[in-house]
């Protein structure tokens, strides 16, 4: 594998058995993914974009194919080397925000490095240095339901940047924002991406999320429907 | 990391706060009421064992070997003054009396009633029976020989009162038959229907020369410096004082049934936190799979952000270490509370008969932490045990299906 390659996928099959009659999710895609893309994955709904991106992160596995994430075969993984994995090279932004509602803004931000052993002083430098970043850093010691949806929305990213992932993966992050909300976080995500390098892929069918993408993957019943630039889609 | 999944457990358990409250008073609820059904039990143990030993019993007796078994007259202590010397000296021994025993049959003027004859040392016994205390009317005896002390129910049987003649008939060592006169001179009232309707006390060398066995005893009762000496199958005594052809016995041998009725009771205590333990188990495993239902997305995000399954398990275990910690601290204090007022103010039952054993007093509970420490130990251990499976559960989630069946 090259080093410039974050995802490299080849014929991915995903199928679901619902109530025994089986579902053709994805329908073997190859698809590679490298390094500093800042690409969204569009389609109508039910076009299997979460299901792709489960597969290429790992969350899901494969009815056939194989994903290399950074060079690593997924399915020689174990459970636990996966987990470790995900913590250590992968950002998730989700699109109910995601936050655990018990924790503070800055210990939600700070769970990716609890879990990495990182100590605290480092802990809370980078988190208040994260939270900065997303222009939240005030806010650090609410509890996520004292935030707005918007809010939410960039301790989600801060806190999926803040362990300096190589890949941020995004389903559907501005689905329950307002447009201007939403282009205020793509606006703020491709400034991490060109100031970091960070490789973000997304998925979505928000306008304002297509805009600003450098790069389109078009995914319609199961299958790679092309692969443009937003100048292009338009 | 740990202390963060202790903090963030707490928090977690108080996010539907009712159903931990809810779940908290329940478990507790019940560990309060075990707390006190044992305090009561040790209650009823306690009045059982009281009522047998100190009333009449002793904690323990010395025989002649066979006389147990036999009640032959003729099978007396041996070297009873050796014995009674030794008692004496023993250390372990606050008081013991000498008694001679004997099946007789006590003639009022107008009815006739087997007993047994019971030959008393009014000097000695006093320590260790509640002989005297028990006198309801009339007085106890000074040690004429036509003194006769009879139960209430004997007493109501012959038609008898302080002062009337009553005729006590009874076998001799050397099978003849020996019948004495005496004055009722006290009337007594154990709540012992053996005591208060079956026994007649004389003195004990007026038994001795009524029997032909001038200077012999039947048995000899014993008062332990600690009542719980009689149980204790490890003491010395046993072994020392079973000599001579001679047995020492403890109360739980002397009276089975007691024995018996007691191993029931604590047999039933463990039935019975066997069966609360085991709805607490279930109530939290039920409680926390609802709890990991109702946050499949936090736990699919948890488990998809890089948390490890055995991190998720230990949160949902230290979720129910703190039901448990919540519910253990409010079954305890409703538990003593309960005992605190009841010891008061005890319980009525009204009269009641358990082995022989007559219950017409309030009871008592009796807190004894020897014996309830288990209970709040049990339910920490338990409740909390009790999050592993739920733990195991939430720990093997699958993050994409997690987060997609709860979106």
């Amino acid at each position: 594998m090259v080093d410039t390659n974050v995802i490299v996928a080849e014929g991915i099959v995903k199928t679901y058995d619902d109530s025994g009659v089986p579902v053709h999710a994805v329908r073997g895609i190859d698809y590679t993914l490298t390094k500093g893309e800042f690409t969204a994955i569009i389609g109508p709904s039910g076009s299997g974009k979460t299901t792709f991106l489960n597969v290429l992160a790992g969350l899901d596995t494969p009815t056939e194919g194989k994903v290399w994430l950074s060079g690593k075969l997924i399915s020689e993984m174990s459970g636990r080397e996966l987990s470790d994995f995900r913590r250590d090279h992968i950002g998730f932004v989700f699109q109910a925000y995601n936050l655990f509602p018990v924790l503070t803004v800055e210990e939600n931000v700070e769970y990716i490095m609890l879990l990495q052993g990182i100590p605290p002083a480092e802990r809370h430098k980078r988190v208040m240095n994260s939270l900065e970043k997303v222009g939240i850093a005030e806010y650090a010691t609410r509890l996520p339901l004292q935030l707005s949806g918007g809010q939410q929305q960039r301790v989600a990213v801060a806190r999926a940047v803040v362990s300096r992932p190589s890949l941020v993966i995004a389903d559907e992050p501005t689905a329950n924002l307002d447009s201007k909300t939403s282009g205020a976080l793509l606006d703020m995500m491709r400034k991490l991406n060109e100031e970091t390098g960070m490789t973000f892929l997304f998925s979505t069918h928000d306008e304002i999320v297509i805009q600003r993408a450098k790069k389109i993957v078009v995914l319609r019943d199961g299958k790679l429907d092309g692969n443009t630039s937003p100048e292009k889609f338009e | 990391m740990f202390c963060r999944l202790v903090k963030f457990a707490w928090r977690s358990i108080w996010r539907n706060g009712r159903r931990t409250v809810i779940t908290g008073l329940a478990v507790g609820m019940g560990l309060g009421s075990m707390i006190f059904y044992e305090a009561l039990m040790q209650g009823m143990s306690e009045h059982m064992i009281q009522t047998t030993t100190e009333s009449w019993m002793g904690d323990a007796q010395i025989h002649r070997d066979g006389f147990l078994d036999t009640k032959r007259i003729d099978l007396t202590v041996e070297r009873p003054d050796s014995v009674l010397f030794m008692l004496g000296q023993d250390s372990t021994v606050s008081a013991c009396t000498p008694r001679i025993l004997s099946p007789a049959s006590a003639t009022s003027t107008t009815e006739l009633k087997p007993v047994t004859l019971i030959g008393v040392d009014s000097e000695t016994d006093p320590a260790v029976t509640m002989l005297e205390a028990a006198i309801d009317s009339g007085s106890y005896l000074s040690g004429d020989s036509t003194e006769l002390i009879i139960g209430y129910k004997l007493a109501d049987d012959l038609n008898a009162a302080p002062g009337d003649v009553i005729v006590i008939t009874a076998a001799q060592a050397d099978s003849g038959l020996s019948s004495n006169m005496f004055f009722v001179s006290g009337i007594c009232r154990f709540g012992s229907d053996d005591l208060d309707r079956y026994s007649a006390f004389i003195n004990l060398n007026t038994a001795g020369r009524m029997l032909g066995i001038p200077g012999s005893i039947h048995e000899i009762a014993v008062r332990f410096a600690e009542s719980e000496m009689g149980a204790d199958t490890t003491l010395g005594f046993w072994s020392k004082f079973s000599v001579f052809r001679n047995s020492a016995l403890g109360w739980p041998e002397l009276a089975p049934q007691v024995s018996t009725m007691l191993n029931m009771v604590d047999l039933g205590m463990a039935i019975t936190a066997m069966i609360l333990f085991a709805l607490v188990v279930f109530g939290i495993v039920n409680s926390l799979f609802m709890s990991i239902f109702e946050r499949m997305y936090e736990f699919g995000v948890m488990k998809a952000v890089g948390t490890r399954a055995g991190t998720i398990n230990a949160m949902v275990i230290l979720e129910a270490f703190w039901i448990a910690v919540i519910s253990t601290l409010t079954g305890s204090i409703i538990g003593l509370l309960i005992i605190w007022i009841t010891s008061r103010t005890g319980i009525n039952f009204g009269e009641f008969d358990v082995s022989g054993v007559v219950f017409n007093k309030p009871l008592y509970p009796i807190l004894k932490l020897s014996r309830v420490w288990i209970y709040p130990l049990f339910t920490l251990i338990l409740t909390t045990a009790a999050g592993i499976c739920p733990g195991i559960h939430a720990g093997r989630l699958n993050p994409a299906e997690a987060i997609r069946k709860s979106l």
